[in-house]
């Protein structure tokens, strides 16, 4: 795909005249036209594809029908949100009357309890990602930090990370599903044990790249380091703090836009399968719901999953640029 | 003069899948305080080995070192090492790396504003003080060994560790260390062991140069006492019969009596697995 | 507040206009809390979620959440669709959820600790009928020559499983599995295949569950495997089976597809068949009765919108139905069975008014006989591996089914004026046993209250005495 794009490009640019101006207009079209051009070809392929391509469902959906569902995705979610509101003012003429009869009474302001529209579940999944990748990294970093410091430690650990390291997210999750309804029990829970099944879920399944870079950061600090710590005898605690965290943050950092990616598209199954509140159960429910729009809507989730996946990508490269002493890793 | 540093019938053997490897044999060498050693000696013949068991990086097999009559068990800042390659912390600027290890030296014994000036002190002794906030991938490898060196002095160690420091350094920023390096031994008068390849940095600097056999079992071939006149200059010095017969003394204790006859591409292969230390290697 | 409630009151006789009376029973329902505060306490949990299958028999869970009822009884009830049935009944036996749409055998199995042992009881039953079998194309293909045809060519209705018999025959001759879908072992659609099959003569297997086995497939002429609902015409489509039996929308779903033909709907099977229930844990009914008893109260006014004015609020429903966190399928599937018609073959349409009852013909009460009913079911086919005594079928049903409950919650409506004694049975007499119903498709009739002679009238099944 590179490759086409970079020909398509100098087509363009043996053309022009050497000149500066031309060489701006060559690197704007580089950037940005070149790219547009891209997806619309994309586009019309999909189209085109998409009106040739039969279901029990109807057409499969092209651009048209889903830029549309976007349209009524947003509308649904203002008009849930009108119905909050009126959920909310009911409420309290309810809880008023109450206490008017039962002065006893201590009115507590329910949550509404209305359906998750496209917007609330894109931000759930949001959030179920980022505590599940951020406990992934509470964990892994220092683990990976003891097995990168510890040969023995390696040793012993290694095997165990190699063997469930390739386990798919889908098997983790009927064993934390039980584990968390028979372990997770309160009258009152703080957070749903659905979002800690996901989150969970997440945690097991992207815990891994970044222990596995850390340690191999950790394992791989040039030697003239370690001794510069040896000779000014700086202690144990120290000496992590001062050398070795700083000298594996390219590698951590790799290893957390790594998971990040792992996360994402864990948790969109997790929710799937576990119909836990999220795109991934969005996705399921229209599946499984069979009406004529649900394949666009389908279509819709799905870019929104790859866009946000990008973003994502986007955001941990930021990250790591602004974290990283190494520039170059970032590249990687 | 009294012995500061005693290096007393060190072997070392390292072990390997195929059985231990005596990299050096009795090696025995008294240090005055105040003393600049080289210790040079072909590729793989142990001189970073003796220097990293002075550190107390390595522990020798058999014997062992007493710096002021103190058996050397591990590494401390009394013998601060200057590497080969820097050895700075990339993500500190220069005076972060000065100030980490001025910070853990002296701890609380300097206040801030003394920490402050010393780092600073050091920093301008190597003329570096013009870009003490730059980060090591700012600054050219000269400066970078010059960042190095100001640390290791701002320990303020009684014996001064060099581990060929110019090594990888053009020529004519390795003359201009050598001069900066004369400079500010001319003011410290410190205790030093330097590791060299570089017979005219030898004998430019040194007051004595020990000579090292081949390994395996290497040990000390020759000791050359150099007694020019301080303050030395390259280019007076150029001419000067005396510099030129100590240096073919060198050069014929190298490439005559302890002539290494591998090839030069293993040679300079064998020269970068030096500062890991695995000399045994080459 | 009660002088609203009573000028509305007289709006609503006046017949004005429905929403008038929508409003009215919103202020009724204010306007009673006031009593209703004195006799029936305020619910003990107020926040409270439920559980549901995509199929149109949950609208009575829908429409109590839509219309307001579960509010008007104080309940803030979050409704979330499950992804199949045991998943479903482990919410509710875990307690992430409170309560659920559930199978009819589903709390008596539970109960009985056939699959997960844990005590389910229930207070209100959801509805009668409302589903149907349907066949793949290629199947209905091979029947048709084997159904009698009315002058207009359109085949005679109902069909047996007689039609089917050659077919099954056919596939085994060529050594092939003769695949057909159920929703879950203990539920109405796997009794309700069973009782068709076997009345055409067609083996649909036995269970062992004393054995370990649990596949129901032993000695089978057509092997019964479980899908869920909503994949059932993905997994026709695909000839992973050939048939099923699912509740609405996913029949008509395959009409509409066209995958599909649906043969009969369990009305034909048996007329008025008891189907979902609405199930909770006793332990959620002890500690919570108040919430419990609120909670029945709501469903029944749910159901009575539903069937109200000769199913007139229909289309209304069909339309909440079809959003996405319901049902989700598109309006004219679910309106299709919803609106007193079902489409068999594509173009087919044909009358029945009585598809998907909500209320009328006490739809709601929960009886003895139909417990009792699914109980003998569970027997013919080995679900219950030995001989048990009539009385321990009682003793089962009124374990499980809580007429009390009900009760309690009809009477506390009645009281208010929210509903009107003749909707409901007479409490003082009703005994929870109907009478011998004859309406089945084998004309066998059946006496809930003589469960093991009932057992021993059927050809194919399990008698007295047999354990496999």
């Amino acid at each position: 795909m590179n490759t086409v794009i970079t020909s398509v490009g100098k087509l363009f640019s043996s053309t022009a005249a050497p000149s500066q101006g031309q060489n701006i207009l060559n690197n704007a079209l580089q950037l940005i036209g070149i790219p547009m051009m891209g997806i619309a070809v994309f586009l019309l392929l999909w189209g085109t594809a998409a009106q040739n391509i039969d279901t029990s469902l109807g057409k499969f959906p092209g651009p048209a029908a889903v830029y549309e569902q976007f349209g009524s995705l947003y509308n649904e979610h203002i008009a849930e949100r009108e119905k909050a509101a009126a959920f909310y003012e009911r409420q309290e003429e309810r809880n008023a009357k109450r206490v008017a009869q039962d002065p006893t009474y201590e009115p507590r302001i329910r949550k509404y309890t209305g359906k998750e529209t496209f917007l609330d579940q894109i931000f759930t999944s949001l959030l179920t990602v980022m505590s599940g990748f951020f406990l992934a990294a509470f964990l892994a970093i220092p683990l990976g930090i003891a097995i990168g410091l510890s040969k023995t430690l390696n040793t012993a650990v290694n095997p165990i990370i190699q063997i469930f390291r390739p386990v798919s997210p889908l098997a983790w999750l009927p064993l934390v599903t039980m584990v968390v309804s028979a372990l997770y029990v309160s009258p009152d829970p703080m957070v749903a044990k659905s979002f800690l099944n996901s989150l969970i879920t997440v945690t097991l399944c992207c815990i891994w790249p970044m222990v596995i870079n850390t340690s191999v950061g950790v394992a791989s600090i040039d030697n003239d380091l370690v001794n510069v710590s040896r000779v000014i005898r700086l202690p144990a605690l120290k000496h992590v703090q001062k050398i070795v965290l700083p000298a594996s943050v390219p590698a951590i950092f790799t290893g957390m836009r790594l998971s990040l990616g792992v996360a994402w598209m864990v948790l969109i199954a997790a929710e799937m399968l576990a119909q836990n509140p999220g795109l991934g159960k969005f996705v399921w429910d229209e599946f499984q719901n069979g009406s004529s729009e649900s394949l666009s809507r389908i279509m819709a989730a799905v870019v929104v999953i790859g866009f946000i996946g990008f973003l994502l990508d986007r955001t941990m490269l930021q990250v790591q640029r602004w974290a990283s002493w190494d520039k170059s890793s970032a590249s990687r | 003069m009294s012995v500061l540093l005693n290096i007393s019938q060190v072997d070392m053997e390292f072990p390997t899948p195929k059985g231990s490897f005596t990299a050096l044999k009795g090696v025995d060498l008294q240090i005055s305080k105040g003393e600049f050693v080289s210790l040079i000696g072909h590729s793989g013949c142990g001189k970073s080995t003796v220097l990293n068991i002075v550190a107390g990086l390595y522990q020798a097999t058999r014997g062992g070192v007493i710096l002021n009559d103190k058996e050397v068990t591990e590494p401390g800042p009394e013998r601060a090492v200057v590497f080969q390659n820097h050895s700075l912390l990339p993500w500190l600027t220069a005076y972060e790396n000065v100030e980490l290890a001025v910070k853990q030296v002296f701890g609380k014994s300097k206040s801030k504003r003394e920490t402050k000036e010393w780092i600073e002190h050091n920093l301008k002794l190597v003329h570096m003080d013009h870009a003490m906030h730059k980060r090591p991938d700012e600054i050219s490898g000269g400066m970078k060994q010059r960042v190095g060196i100001a640390r290791a002095l701002a320990m303020q160690p009684d014996v001064l560790l060099m581990d060929e420091p110019f090594g990888a350094l053009d020529a004519l920023t390795r003359a201009h260390m050598q001069d900066s390096l004369m400079e500010i031994q001319a003011e410290l008068n410190n205790t030093v062991i330097m590791i060299t390849h570089d017979v005219d940095e030898a004998v430019l600097l040194s007051d004595r140069i020990v000579m090292m056999t081949n390994g395996p079992a290497a040990t000390i071939g020759e000791i050359l006492d150099i007694k020019l006149e301080r303050p030395r200059s390259r280019l007076e010095l150029a001419n000067d019969v005396e510099y030129n017969r100590l240096r073919s003394e060198v050069l014929r204790f190298l490439y005559e009596k302890q002539r290494k006859v591998e090839h030069i591409t293993a040679d300079s292969s064998a020269k970068k697995t030096n500062k890991d230390g695995q000399e045994k290697a080459a | 507040m009660k002088h609203l409630g009573s000028s509305l009151k007289r709006f609503k006789k006046n017949g004005i206009a429905k929403i008038a009376a929508c409003v009215a029973s919103v202020g009724l329902a204010f306007a009673g809390n006031q009593t209703l505060a004195e006799e029936l306490g305020w619910p003990e949990k107020e926040e409270l979620k439920f559980g549901f299958i995509k199929l149109t028999d949950m609208a009575p869970i829908a429409i109590a959440y839509e219309n307001g009822y579960f509010e008007d009884e104080g309940l803030y009830v979050t409704i979330e669709a499950q992804a199949n049935w045991k998943v479903l009944l482990n919410g509710v036996i875990d307690g992430s959820l409170d309560g659920a749409h559930m199978l009819a055998g589903q709390p008596i199995a539970a109960t009985m600790g056939f699959g997960t042992q844990a005590h389910i009881i229930t207070p209100f039953s959801m509805d009668l009928n409302g589903n149907g079998i349907t066949v793949s194309n290629e199947i209905w293909e091979q029947m048709k020559p084997n159904i009698p045809k009315m002058d207009d060519g359109r085949p005679v209705h109902p069909i047996k499983a007689d039609a089917l018999k050659p077919v099954v025959e056919k596939y085994q001759a060529d050594g092939k599995p003769f695949n057909m879908g159920m929703v879950f072992p203990v539920s109405t659609h796997n009794y309700e295949l069973r009782y068709w099959l076997a009345a055409g003569g067609i083996h649909p297997g036995y269970y062992a569950p004393h054995k370990g086995d649990t596949s129901g497939q032993i000695d089978a002429d057509a092997l019964l495997s479980v899908t869920p609902p909503p994949q059932m015409p993905a997994t026709l489509e695909a000839g992973t089976i050939y048939g099923y039996c699912v509740g609405e929308p996913w029949n008509q779903q395959a009409v509409f597809k066209g995958i599909g033909v649906p043969v009969i709907t369990d009305y034909e099977i048996w007329k008025n068949n008891p189907e979902k229930v609405f199930g909770i844990t006793a332990e959620f009914a002890e500690k919570y009765p108040n919430t419990t008893i609120r909670l029945t109260r709501a469903l029944i006014r749910a159901a009575k919108w539903l069937d109200e004015n000769n199913n007139a609020n229909r289309p209304a429903a069909v339309k909440i139905l079809s959003q996405s966190n319901y049902v989700g399928a598109d309006y004219d599937v679910i309106a299709n069975s919803m609106t007193g018609t079902f489409e068999y073959e594509k173009g087919d349409k044909r009358e029945v008014p009585d598809f998907n009852v909500f209320f009328r013909y006490n739809a709601t009460y929960p009886y003895y006989s139909d417990a009792i009913w699914y109980l003998t079911q569970m027997r013919r086919w080995g679900q219950i591996s030995e001989t048990k005594p009539d009385s321990w079928y009682v003793d089962m049903a009124k374990k499980v089914y809580r007429p009390d409950i009900y009760s309690k919650a009809a009477q506390s409506l009645i009281d208010e004026g929210l509903m009107d004694a003749k909707d409901f049975p007479d409490f003082e007499t009703e005994t929870g046993f109907k009478p011998p119903q004859k309406e089945f498709i084998d004309d066998i009739v059946y006496d809930g209250t003589k469960p093991n002679d009932y057992i021993n009238s059927f050809n194919i099944g399990l008698k007295k005495g047999d354990v496999l």
